[in-house]
């Protein structure tokens, strides 16, 4: 028995380790930053100056909001079409995947180029809605929070679709038979019987998106420019630009508490369910 | 409560017909069976009139109202499933009131009162806050019978709803699906593999196989006279041998298995290529001295005891039959027997 344990922490160690070194000590280290005043000594001044700065504060809004409604889209897009990708064969359906997941093989920087090109000024986006008629005059659509929008929603949606694949591929589709028998129809099946058992992934592709577009970096910075900053990019601009590393850590530890706070009724609420 | 047609229903997947050409009426207040083996095309025919599969060719009528292209939703069908099907997060309750939610029938306080009464006959009401996983096999069962009668709906189909039970509780509900449809009196279509259920259960059994009708009355003509050698088989498992039909001096008598020979009815006509039936219950077995000259001799082969009936395999010439007979008649492996047909049980059809 002793011995199986200590096989078992051999086995698990060079994992541990990784993430004692990786991940623990940074994060040590970094509160422990986030606290330093200029003369070596404890402060909180740090997180008041963040705190109580209308200019950051208005960053932390704008990420959160662009963040739930990044969250919101890829929710909404991704639960249909992963519903259909759930019940076409199976051959369509590896086609299908391999085709959300194509979009996550280029780097991000490459990605997001492509955006700018579309959304440019004289960009195929902007000029066929000139061509069209919707807006008066051919203009840029970068350096707008609808092109960060744009930019995140296609990064995060095969996250959203493929754990929402994964729940709906388990729910028996003799229920939304039955459903029909029953008188409901088509949309109705969706709403009432699909819908609710599709939650949990619902849940988790969510939490997934919010989690990973409210840290995100690269897309906003690039697409937004530096009229409309994200935390992230806040962050990186005092380590990088004016090399406030005390500042840098307090923004990085609220942020870090921020999605720890968001996922923490979360795994509550899947806990309870599994229990 | 509701008249069904079925018109040359044709099924295909891909280029494999599954049907071919299914035409039957059904009439109102109907308890019907549609029985035959596995990938007979009973389930897929199912299926076709609660709309849950579309049709090749052919059309098909509820009440006189065309629903070839009608969407499940809008026949106004219940339908109950193998397994159940009950919504997981949904109560008792509101799996229950579903059909009439989905179907708006009444206000919610009516639709409760409805959920209530039924649940009171299915004997339900009082695990009516319970979620379907917390329900054994029986209960779940009663569960979605009673989701299914709660909309009154003009047919009732159940797709083996009674394969999943244990046999105690499945005889139990077979009492109660027959006084249910006595009581409420829906056209029922009932699909099964087992004959004696649906012997027991319906008072017109569907006999399907390879796509087809083989043949269709009630449970005592279709068991009493098999039109084919399927039919026969199918039902009660009876021996079908190649024997040939000779007039005798006694009448019509059918020869088999070199030297073996039965009674036919009179009305037999002459063949050397006939299939002669015997059922396994119509064999009574003799001891050797009772031979005589309705008689045949066979040896007992193998025997397993099934409580009330003995089931004997007997050899006669190079031919193995099959003989059910009371649990205490005793013969031993190798001995020899004499066997007797029930007068006037021994059935031909040609070949």
């Amino acid at each position: 028995m002793m011995r199986d344990r200590l096989e078992d922490f051999a086995l698990a160690s060079p994992g541990l380790l990784l993430i004692g070194l990786g991940f623990l000590f940074p994060i040590a280290e970094m509160v422990r930053l986030s606290v330093v005043g200029p003369d070596g000594g404890f402060t909180t001044l740090h997180y008041t100056r963040f705190l109580t700065d209308a200019y950051y504060l208005g960053i932390v809004w704008r990420t959160v909001y662009l963040s739930l409604l990044i969250t919101a889209i890829c929710a909404a897009v991704g639960f249909p079409l992963a519903y259909v990708m759930a019940r076409v064969s199976p051959r369509l359906r590896l086609w299908l995947v391999v085709l959300i997941i194509l979009p996550l093989m280029t780097s991000v920087v490459v990605r997001t180029f492509g955006w700018m090109v579309l959304l440019g000024r004289g960009g195929l986006v902007p000029s066929t809605l000139w061509k069209l008629g919707f807006v008066g005059r051919n203009f840029s659509m970068m350096q707008t929070e609808a092109a960060i929008v744009i930019g995140m929603v296609q990064v995060l949606l095969p996250f959203t679709t493929l754990s929402i694949l994964g729940v709906v591929m388990k729910i028996d589709r003799r229920l939304e038979e039955a459903a029909r028998t029953m008188g409901a129809s088509f949309m109705g099946t969706l709403r009432t019987v699909v819908l609710p058992l599709a939650m949990p992934g619902i849940l988790a592709g969510s939490l997934l998106a919010f989690t990973l577009s409210v840290s995100s970096f690269v897309t906003p910075s690039l697409l937004g420019g530096v009229r409309l900053p994200v935390v992230a990019a806040s962050i990186y601009d005092a380590a990088t630009k004016t090399l406030e590393w005390n500042f840098a850590a307090a923004q990085s530890v609220i942020l870090l508490v921020g999605v720890l706070l968001v996922l923490t009724p979360y795994i509550k609420l899947s806990g309870r369910r599994n229990g | 409560m509701a008249t069904l047609e079925l018109n040359r229903i044709v099924k295909a997947f891909g280029p494999v017909d599954v049907l071919h050409g299914i035409s039957l009426t059904i009439e109102s207040g109907r308890f019907v069976s549609l029985l035959g083996p596995s990938g007979c095309g009973k389930t897929t025919l199912l299926r076709i009139i609660a709309g849950l599969e579309g049709l090749t060719r052919g059309s098909l009528t509820i009440d006189g109202r065309e629903v070839t292209h009608v969407p499940p939703e809008d026949r106004d069908i219940a339908m109950m499933f193998q397994s159940y099907a009950l919504l997981p997060h949904m109560s008792v309750r509101e799996n229950v009131r579903f059909p009439l939610r989905m179907r708006k029938r009444g206000s919610r306080a009516e639709q409760e009162e409805r959920v209530r009464v039924v649940l009171e006959t299915v004997q339900l009401a009082h695990l009516a806050d319970r979620m379907p996983r917390q329900l054994s096999g029986g209960q779940q069962q009663r569960v979605a019978l009673a989701r299914a009668i709660v909309s009154d709906p003009k047919i009732l189909l159940l797709d083996e709803p009674l394969s999943n039970l244990d046999a105690r509780l499945r005889e139990d509900m077979q009492v109660e699906l027959i006084e249910l449809h006595r009581r409420l009196g829906l056209t029922t279509v009932f699909v099964t593999h087992d004959q004696e259920e649906a012997l027991s259960l319906s008072d017109t059994v569907v006999l399907m196989n390879g796509g087809r009708i083989e043949q269709v009355g009630g449970p005592q003509d279709i068991y009493a006279s098999p039109r084919t050698g399927f039919a026969s088989e199918f039902l009660g498992s009876a021996n079908l041998i190649a024997a040939e039909v000779k007039d005798g001096s006694d009448g019509k008598r059918a020869h088999f298995a070199s030297g073996a020979s039965v009674a036919v009815p009179a009305a037999t006509p002459t063949s050397k290529t006939a299939q002669l039936i015997l059922r396994q219950e119509d064999l009574l077995l003799l001891p050797p001295e009772a031979a005589a000259d309705e008689t045949f001799m066979a040896s007992v082969v193998t025997r397993v005891f099934l409580g009330a009936r003995i089931r004997y395999v007997l050899r006669v010439g190079d031919l193995r039959i099959k003989c059910l007979a009371p649990g205490t008649d005793f013969y031993a492996p190798g001995e020899t027997v004499a066997v007797r047909v029930r007068d006037g049980r021994a059935q031909v059809i040609d070949g």
